[in-house]
């Protein structure tokens, strides 16, 4: 049998048939979208890579802002971190909960060879294989032990030794061996490694604080890896991979060499991990190993980037690193985060609420319903109105005359969050024009509480978004942006 | 042998690994009927603390209480038990319930994003501050209310209550799930759902059942962690959760008794290992120790070795 | 694939857009830029907003906005605080850093709150001109000349606290060559740096030092307080949580031991750290009960009711000290992050909340700082050197 895997026809591994075809079974967009659709389709998935690699190299043309160029480069290191996680969960199906001891590992070893702490200097074209290598090796004799651990006892297994890298960096500095030797500073404990040697290629340094430079080196390895990943997907060893995680059983019984598979696939997603780790350690001068352990919620936005992107899926990685991060930068400040928020509201209306009348109705009722609680404030409690809008311009100025603004927002405000929490969750349980109705009075509430609380407090809004925007995105497309549903066949 | 300084580590490590034991359960019952690791669960835990914090201050006020301690810790409790029930139940309703037949790890994903909302929305709510359960003057500080053995071992009525509560608990858990109609269904839906649901089980009550009691004996667990250890915060849950998941992991995931030991075994390890190796490495201690034991049994202490099903 | 490029056309236009916006908001601000006072001026914030950190980092926000809270209300020149959150996490306190940095608005900082934080983010406001200053990084080299001019804080030092606290030990409280202080870090860099001073003043005139650690997310100290035996006589306790110190105090004095608690400036809280018979030092009175105070903190607790935590109150004279820089700055009606930097250098406050003044030395701490000694006794904070 043919397996030529750029044969369209040919079965894919890990797909259902049924599942597969069924984008062909749709009825296709017609007029100008549609055409434009179905060239993109047309292209092969290098000439996307390849245009997001140009268009991030176009970043620092565009903006010469120190912040932006900083984003970019950490948003990079996540696409590569991602990357190597896509190996290990994405195509082997391991659920590593340790990986980021892996990232820490290797930030820490270029941090050693690479900076005063042992009065090492080595070059980064020694260091950088180097660290990479045993950084792979340590991912290899992780996976060692766990090979024949499945499933949730291989999380554990691998969660421990993430929390033991993490405790053991965290403390190392006064490590006496077995009591001898006496005490040796061999990590700097909770104060880390700091005043690491920037990259330097047969003497040409660069320049501290260059983070463009840094941007640039990530985006070299991050596009190499992808076009390599690329490459692998359609190889033996990518398909090997792909059916271990479908079916461990099957695999095993068509005599893949199952161990073997597991083991190649931890070794390279730590390597890749210690990759983003030498540029991190570079880039950022210093080292602590607080932020690499669980509490630090790394592992977790690493993960959330690679499931929300889809696992499995090469560009699901960029997209997954993209939006998360990007989201998570945007909503540090409390103007974008308004304007996120408010048209994030007006476009879920749109797109949803059919038909157009029943929008109409509702947006009229809010505002209506509004002014008309402004008004009844106004008379009945001035107080109630006399707060400060939390943001200024012309949204500002025109919420100002429709919002309720207490002067003393905050027992209210938590209260009115905790009952809009309530009714939002109520009116996923309604149906009909029941549901409409009551959008107009929660939609209203929703902007009280915006106002009053969460636009105060920009720097935990912006965390409840997060973790609400990954409850929403889960429950509306659990396979991730760009993942393929599967069918479990039973 | 310093019998005072075994003593100690003992009661210590027997009433933290209680805590643990009773988290890790909650864990565990939900893990066996949904293949779901709940990673929000240590915050339902931190929510039940809040709860008992709240009554306490009601009954309490700054000066004195109003009524018994004894019904102060009965109502605390009730509270605590049924706030958190009702939690579970709704993250079960709004967050996973959708979520059933998805990729095993989009569960996941949802319950770190309900994990994350909840510590910021307590955040916002309640403050960051560390509240403490003894900033309140009980007329009966039983917090440190004590009693010593013969040989000097000094130990806290809290303790006491901590030990015989999870005793309680764990006792009625297991009455209600092997004697109970609704208990039996619960082990059927966790040896396989489907085929439970042919057999006409109702699944979804089942489900939520899970989740309340899992839900409730986590609040339950956040106000003995109060009683005793007395902070609250909007982040306790992280570490007490992902302790507690590994207490579940480490008994046998699924399997109650094993949620229980496990618990113990981590709370032991704990406090011996600072007793008697180092403080400073104690958590590396006990990772090290787990690693080992989950090598030697890769199914958990009590974990039936999986066999998979063709 | 119809519904995927949807995804990943919206994907796409909403990063653009966020890039672009974000290229367009803020345009870089070289160092030497002046900017116009009549919109108002902006002073940037750097705390441990949210995270295991949160209770000490929006502690630190609230005392900061409440200032300027009050400030604007009485004054034309309005003041604006641009908060920023590093979850005490030195590289997400450098990506912020750069927020602030490249926010042509902003004239000077405040925070960020950790040790480690101040050195990551130092070479960052040095390139952009930007004066910082931060209300709880005490350790000792930070103010060693490298950041001269830039850096400053209005709290004293690890070397100042680290000698007093075990002087105090060896001249009131009994310690000397041959008994014995248990020294107790909770893993964190504030806490280890002031661990490692106490230890090496105390060992240095013969005491033994027993050094352990407990992890800042441990909850039961019953553990490691079976290990204090009977020659120990103090145990010090430089925790960043009140209430640590107090479970602490309360089950040493359960468990029967004789040893007294000592606590650092971390536990300075007189509602939360109450067990009679313990010492604590701290760099000024307390806030919550100097009778000058009480109107400051009963409006502050007004605007953001729940306790405190000792590290707030010194962000407010921060906050004090921008003030008084940018009003100087401001009478041309143009203001500078130059300008600021040199200003608020020189801001001398005659009294502050923290019960005395303030005023600075050329390398950004306080000048003739010292630490008092208290003891609680029946709840109450009571000095005693």
């Amino acid at each position: 049998m043919s397996t030529d895997p750029t044969d369209p026809n040919a079965p894919r591994v890990g797909v259902d048939e049924w599942v597969a075809s069924h984008e062909q079974r749709r009825t296709r967009r017609t007029g100008v979208l549609g055409v434009v659709e179905r060239e993109l389709e047309r292209l092969p998935r290098p000439a996307f890579y390849l245009g997001f690699g140009i268009a991030a190299a176009l970043l620092p043309a565009v903006s010469s802002n120190g912040y932006v160029i900083d984003v970019g480069l950490n948003t990079l290191l996540y696409m590569l971190l991602a990357l190597g996680l896509n190996i290990t969960v994405g195509y082997a199906g391991l659920l590593d909960l340790g990986y980021v001891a892996f990232y820490g590992f290797a930030a820490y070893g270029y941090a050693m060879l690479a900076s005063p702490k042992f009065g090492l200097h080595w070059d980064t074209l020694a260091v950088i294989p180097l660290v990479v290598i045993a950084t792979a090796l340590l991912g290899l004799l992780v996976a060692l032990p766990s090979r024949r651990l499945i499933g949730d006892y291989l999380a554990i297994v691998t969660l421990f030794f993430g929390e033991l890298f993490a405790t053991v960096y965290q403390n190392g500095e006064h490590v006496s061996l077995l009591g001898q030797f006496g005490a040796h500073d061999v990590t700097g404990g909770p104060n880390g490694i700091p005043n690491i040697d920037q990259f330097n290629v047969f003497g040409a340094r660069i320049g501290a604080l260059n983070y463009t430079a840094y941007y640039y080196v990530a985006l070299i390895f991050f596009m190499v890896l992808l076009f390599a990943m690329y490459l692998v997907d359609r190889s033996r060893t990518g398909r090997a991979w792909k059916s271990l995680r479908e079916d461990p059983l099957a695999a095993e019984l068509m005599g893949m060499p199952v161990n073997r598979l597991k083991l190649i696939a931890f070794a390279c997603g730590a390597g890749i991990a210690g990759l983003a780790g030498t540029i991190f350690a570079a880039a950022n001068t210093a080292v602590f190993a607080s932020e690499f352990d669980f509490t630090s919620g790394l592992l977790i936005i690493v993960y959330a980037m690679l499931i929300l992107g889809g696992a499995g899926s090469l560009g699901g990685v960029i997209i997954g690193a993209l939006v998360v991060n990007v989201s998570l930068e945007v909503l540090r400040s409390p103007g974008h985060a308004t304007w996120v928020f408010y048209v994030l509201i007006a476009g879920t209306l749109v797109a949803r609420m059919r038909p157009w009348r029943w929008l109409a109705v509702v947006v009229a009722g809010t505002a209506g319903f509004g002014f008309a609680v402004h008004a009844i404030v106004a008379a009945a409690w001035p107080r109630g109105v006399h707060g400060q809008a939390p943001i200024g311009g012309a949204l500002g100025t025109g919420l100002r005359h429709w919002v309720v603004l207490p002067s003393n927002p905050m027992t209210i405000g938590n209260v009115a969050f905790i009952c809009l929490v309530l009714t939002v969750l109520a009116l996923t349980l309604l149906h009909g024009w029941v549901q409409r109705l009551a959008m107009i009075p929660t939609l209203y509430l929703a902007a009280f509480v915006w106002e009053n609380r969460l636009a105060v407090e920009p720097s935990v809004t912006r965390l409840i978004l997060v973790g609400v925007i990954l409850i929403v995105l889960m429950n509306a497309r659990p396979q991730g942006l760009l993942g393929t549903s599967r069918v479990e066949i039973v | 042998m310093n019998w005072n300084l075994f003593v100690t580590e003992l009661v210590a490590g027997i009433s933290h690994g209680s805590v643990y034991a009773l988290i890790a359960l909650g864990y565990s019952m939900v893990y066996g009927i949904l293949k779901l690791l709940n990673f929000a669960h240590g915050d339902v835990y931190m929510v039940g603390s809040f709860i008992g914090y709240g009554i306490l201050g009601v009954f309490g006020g700054a000066t004195n209480l109003s009524i018994p301690v004894w019904a102060l810790l009965t109502l605390m409790f009730l509270g605590a038990m049924l706030g958190g029930g009702l939690l579970g139940v709704m993250i079960e309703r709004f967050a996973y319930r959708r979520l059933r037949n998805a990729p095993r790890i989009a569960p996941l994903i949802t319950a770190l994003g309900v994990s994350f909302f909840l510590e910021n929305a307590a955040q916002l709510v309640l403050g960051a501050q560390y509240q403490s359960y003894n900033s309140f003057s009980w007329k009966s500080p039983i917090a440190f209310d004590h009693f010593s053995l013969p040989a000097g071992t000094v130990i806290s009525y809290a303790e006491v209550i901590i030990i015989v509560g999870t005793i309680v608990l764990v006792v009625a858990l297991t009455l209600f799930v092997q004697r109970t109609q609704l208990g039996k269904a619960m082990r059927a839906t966790s040896f396989d759902r489907e085929a439970a649901a042919m057999m006409g089980i109702d699944v979804d009550r089942v489900i939520v059942a899970t989740f309340f009691i899992g839900s409730a004996l986590a609040g339950a667990a956040g106000v003995f962690n109060g009683i005793e250890y007395q902070q609250v915060w909007p982040y306790m849950g992280f570490t007490a959760g992902l302790y507690a998941f590994i207490a579940a992991v480490v008994g046998g995931i699924g399997n109650l008794p094993g949620a229980v030991l496990g618990g113990l075994t981590i709370g032991l390890a704990q406090s011996f290992s600072i007793g008697y190796i180092s403080s400073t490495f104690s958590d590396a201690v006990v990772f090290a120790i787990l690693i080992a034991v989950m090598i030697v049994r890769p199914s958990g202490l009590l974990g039936r070795a999986a066999v998979s099903k063709v | 694939m119809v519904r995927k490029f949807g995804l990943i056309a919206i994907a796409a236009t909403v990063v653009v857009l966020a890039i672009v916006s974000a290229a367009a908001a803020r345009p870089a601000a070289p160092a030497a830029a002046t900017a116009s006072c009549s919109s108002g001026v902006s002073i940037g914030m750097q705390a441990p907003i949210t995270g295991p950190a949160g209770s000490i980092g929006s502690d630190q926000l609230h005392w900061a906005s409440f200032y300027f809270t009050q400030w604007n209300k009485t004054h034309k020149l309005k003041i604006h605080l641009v908060q920023q959150d590093t979850q005490l996490d030195p590289s997400k306190a450098s990506t912020t850093a750069q927020a602030l940095a490249s926010n042509g608005k902003v004239m000077g900082v405040i925070g960020p709150a950790g040790s480690d934080e101040v050195q990551a983010v130092a070479p960052i406001f040095k390139k952009a001109g930007l004066a910082f200053a931060s209300g709880s990084a005490t350790r000792v080299s930070l103010t060693s000349g490298a950041w001269k001019g830039y850096f400053f804080r209005d709290v004293p030092n690890d070397g100042v606290q680290g000698p007093t606290d075990a002087g105090y030990m060896m001249s009131k409280l009994g310690v000397g060559s041959g008994s014995k202080v248990m020294v107790v870090d909770d893993q964190e860099s504030y806490s280890t740096g002031l661990a490692d001073i106490v230890q090496a003043s105390l060992k240095a005139k013969g005491v033994n030092v027993d050094r352990e650690s407990v992890s800042q997310k441990a909850t039961d100290f019953s553990s490691l307080i079976a290990k204090v035996d009977s020659a120990t006589k103090v145990v010090f306790l430089p925790f960043q949580v009140a209430s640590e110190a107090q479970l602490f105090a309360q089950q040493l004095q359960a468990q029967g031991k004789s040893a007294v608690a000592f606590g650092s400036d971390g536990t300075f809280d007189s509602s939360k750290f109450t067990v009679n018979g313990s010492y604590i030092s701290f760099f000024a009175p307390d806030v919550t009960t100097i009778p000058a105070d009480a109107a400051v903190v009963k409006a502050f607790h007004k605007q953001y009711p729940g306790a405190t935590s000792p590290f707030g109150a010194p962000n407010y004279v921060l906050a004090q000290m921008y003030a008084n820089a940018v009003t100087k700055a401001c009478k041309d009606h143009k203001i500078s992050r130059a300008e600021v930097r040199k200003d608020v250098l020189k801001v001398s406050l005659p009294s502050t909340i923290l019960g005395g003044p303030i005023k600075l030395t050329a390398v950004g701490d306080v000048a003739g700082a010292k630490f008092h000694i208290f003891k609680i006794e029946n709840g109450k904070y009571v000095t005693v050197a």
